[in-house]
């Protein structure tokens, strides 16, 4: 993974963290919100090998924890998304490329943001955190579904194309 | 090769769990390193929050009206134009008007409450992915909002200043799991506990054992020491249903909400109160119960001479 790589998609990164903050999360979605970003982040990560994901996990997980309206302590995404990088790299080398896959690769965002936010809430229990309730939470873990698997159509493609960018010469061999 | 391609892998693993492992335990320990950081990121946020609330909530159904511009005739084209700028300008005008309407009812409630308040707009929300249910108002410490301060709406109570930065500052909303506020019932002057249930509903726990509550009671916050983060008075929500346990040693109940934290788009906060609060002043006034009115009509009866000529024809 090529250094000028990790700075695209950290500036990506940076870009869909703004406008999650700034945009998205002022949208009343029925059910419950969209995570644009996690879709974004959980997008990137399955195209990376183990090297990649996890660094990408990580750095994610550290802009995620800068939430101004996050309550949790820092550091606690960052664990989460690094492990998720993790599994996606290990599910990646049995799976293969997901580029020629659609389906697939919806699915696994869709299950990916699905984990993460229930090992988040895990985590938090763990951690001594009150959530609330299981039924709102397992409403807002569903409800991101719904609205990821429906964007994640949509995105997942331009994600493809901007990593195809951002590839070195000798990556794309 | 690709055994130590692996080795490297699992050891950035192990590094970057250590690494978030010790950020957590960090931050558990109260070193200072979240406020700071999701301070400054709140800052660099509100402008970017502002520009978009701005761009977005007035001009939001003018997108597709402006879609349909014809090129077909100029003077058609001109007359479209004039149009939509009308058009624009009647939707900021209505925009404009909620704003203000919603305002002046929470200025009437602060003006009531004799408090001393800073209005602001609501320009953003809490991520979903954090589970934490917080706004983004447009007033910071420079307007003289500090952490710990009382959020009021139109209707009652809203939540709490939880982090400033100079123009802007993020609110927990009452509805938000970890919130709590201590209340008194207006009828009984019993104090309780009001807990937030991430959702519209509240759940009361009185602290008085031989207390009662009732349904359609009035909840009025109890008030912090120097009014931080609650200052007395504030109407909080109204009893929907009593939960009858014999499990807990006091009564509980379901609460709902004056304010609907759905649909917040201006807010003041509470700067400062008279000493004592307001006291009963800002229980809502009773709606009005609708009475029925019943019209009876007598059924047709019959006369006497008809009875009598019935009686002979039998």
């Amino acid at each position: 993974m090529s250094w000028s790589r990790v700075g695209f998609s950290s500036a990506l990164l940076l870009f869909f963290f703004v406008v999650q903050e700034a945009a998205i999360s002022k949208i009343n979605f029925p059910i419950a919100g969209f995570s644009l970003y996690l879709c974004v982040v959980l997008g990137l990560m399955a195209l990376e090998d183990r090297f990649g994901a996890i660094s990408f996990g990580f750095i994610a997980g550290i802009v995620l924890d800068f939430s101004p309206s996050s309550d949790s302590p820092f550091g606690k995404w960052a664990l989460i998304l690094t492990i998720i990088g993790y599994l996606f790299s290990r599910n990646r080398e049995s799976i293969g490329d997901f580029t020629e896959r659609p389906m697939a690769f919806v699915l696994l965002v869709t299950a990916g943001a699905t984990i993460s936010l229930t090992m988040f809430l895990i985590a938090g229990l763990i951690l001594g955190e009150n959530n609330g309730s299981i039924i709102n939470n397992l409403k807002s873990i569903f409800g991101n579904g719904i609205w990821t698997l429906l964007f994640s159509s949509i995105l997942l493609p331009l994600i493809v194309k901007f990593r195809a960018l951002t590839l070195s010469s000798r990556e794309r061999i | 090769m690709a055994a130590g391609g692996n080795n490297r892998s699992r050891l950035l693993l192990v590094i970057l769990l250590v690494t978030s492992l010790f950020l957590i335990t960090l931050d558990l320990r109260g070193v200072n390193i979240t406020s700071s950081s999701r301070s400054a990121t709140q800052s660099f946020l509100a402008p970017i929050q502002r520009g978009v609330s701005d761009l977005f909530s007035p001009v939001g159904g003018f997108f597709s009206d402006i879609k349909n511009f014809g090129t077909t005739k100029s003077e058609l084209k001109e007359l479209k134009e004039e149009n939509a700028k009308l058009r624009e300008k009647v939707i900021l005008n209505d925009d404009t008007l909620g704003q203000l309407k919603k305002l002046e009812s929470v200025l009437d409630l602060a003006g009531r409450g004799n408090y001393k308040v800073v209005s602001a707009r609501v320009i953003g929300k809490g991520s979903s992915a954090t589970f934490s249910q917080t706004i983004t108002i447009d007033a910071g410490s420079s307007d003289g909002v500090f952490k710990d301060m009382t959020v009021i709406g139109e209707l009652g109570l809203v939540g709490v200043v939880k982090s400033t930065t100079s123009s802007s500052a993020i609110v927990l909303l009452m509805s938000d799991p970890t919130f709590r506020v201590g209340v008194r019932i207006a009828r009984s002057q019993s104090i309780g506990v009001l807990l937030g249930e991430g959702d519209s509903e509240y759940t009361l726990q009185l602290l008085d054992p031989s207390g009662t509550i009732e349904k359609d009671d009035v909840l009025l916050s109890l008030g912090s020491d120097n009014n931080r983060p609650f200052v007395p008075g504030v109407p909080v929500g109204f009893v929907k249903s009593v939960k009858n346990s014999r499990l807990t040693l006091t009564q509980e109940a379901v609460v709902s909400s004056y304010s609907n934290l759905g649909s917040i788009g201006v807010v003041s906060v509470i700067i400062s109160s008279k000493n004592g609060g307001p006291k009963d002043a800002l229980i809502p006034t009773p709606r009005p119960t609708p009475t029925k009115t019943i019209y009876v009509t007598p059924p047709p009866t019959l006369d006497l001479s008809d009875r009598a000529a019935n009686e002979e024809n039998n």
